[in-house]
């Protein structure tokens, strides 16, 4: 009995410290990461652009209404994931544009003489997107009442 | 003495909690959070406010005596016009900055853009950029960039519009 009991001699490690600090690490990766980049198609490089403003603390605002159109090299609009044909394309935006109307009227928001939307369109195009592509979707969003854009770039490559 | 050494020893009883079970799972957590990070590049934009197209005048032109005595006739904007045109390869080709040409190529631009912005004489409401439909996006952001520059330095309202080439202007020398 005495002999079985000096066999069952065994070494704690103290994993307090070690608890510390992997608590400390699912701290910092919970505040670092970011689940609302869903809507940024890695497919489409952006171009660089020196004096491009950082998203400020308002353009993050909860309220703030934004549509992001992902435009690739050949022009054609990525929504969802999807590939969409200039056609298709046209149809989205409309349909974007009556769901942010909605919204305003179901909210009691009234728009104003010229009915512009309030929503941020913003535009993520690939920098070998040819500029006809971009300006038949810029038209297209002002037809359905987007006023207000932004045009995304890099900071630095 | 010893009594007291007794009643310390018994108040010394500690109760060991086992924390493997919460380290496992602090573990399978920092895990889930490494796999899902994906550290995003640092991504700048250029907010402006992009009207549908309005009629315009040129930068020189005098307000006519009907529009300026009657308030409810639309005014025709006073613009800056600027001409992008594609060369090889999609790439910035030329630049037009009112009727003159750009020579020397982006640098030059923002010299000229400062002359226009700090000019009190030569008051406008928009800058229009007609651009080449075959100019890719990167070339029609560095002009953009050197606009956005020049309406910093003036401290001005970044006032653009866009609009594209027609075949004409296209073939204009």
């Amino acid at each position: 009995m005495s002999a079985s009991s000096s066999t069952e001699m065994s070494a704690e490690p103290n994993l307090t410290p070690l608890l510390d600090v992997v608590f400390q690490l699912i701290t910092f990766f919970m505040l670092v990461i970011n689940f609302s980049n869903d809507n940024y198609d890695v497919r489409v490089r952006l171009p660089v652009a020196g004096t491009a403003r950082p998203l400020d603390d308002a353009d993050k605002a909860v309220g703030q209404d934004r549509l992001v159109l992902n435009i690739d090299r050949d022009g054609h609009l990525l929504f969802t994931g999807k590939v969409l044909t200039q056609q298709k394309a046209m149809e989205e935006i409309k349909h974007q544009a009556s769901l942010v109307k909605l919204n305003l009227k179901a909210a009691g928001v009234k728009l104003n003489a010229t009915n512009d939307l309030p929503t941020t369109v913003i535009l993520r195009a690939d920098r070998e997107t040819e500029f006809s592509s971009l300006f038949g979707l810029i038209t297209a969003c002002q037809a359905n009442g987007f006023r207000r854009f932004a045009l995304k770039a890099m900071n630095f490559e | 003495m010893s009594h007291k050494q007794g009643r310390r020893k018994k108040s010394e009883q500690s109760l060991e909690i086992p924390v493997t079970p919460m380290l496992d799972m602090a573990f399978q957590l920092l895990t889930f959070f490494i796999l899902t990070y994906h550290p995003m590049p640092s991504e700048g934009q250029f907010v402006m406010n992009l009207m549908p197209a309005a009629p315009a005048t040129d930068i020189n032109a005098e307000t006519s005596e009907a529009t300026a005595a009657n308030p409810d006739i639309p005014a025709a904007l006073k613009t800056l016009p600027t001409m992008l045109r594609a060369g090889e390869g999609g790439q910035l080709g030329q630049i037009i900055l009112g009727e003159s040409e750009v020579q020397g190529g982006l640098k030059d631009l923002k010299t000229q853009l400062d002359g226009y912005f700090n000019d009190p004489t030569l008051p406008f409401d928009q800058t229009l950029i007609k651009v080449d439909p075959d100019l890719k996006y990167s070339a029609l952001i560095q002009v953009i960039d050197v606009f956005h520059q020049a309406f910093t330095d003036a401290k001005k309202e970044a006032k653009l519009a866009f609009g594209e080439l027609s075949p004409e202007e296209l073939a204009a020398p």
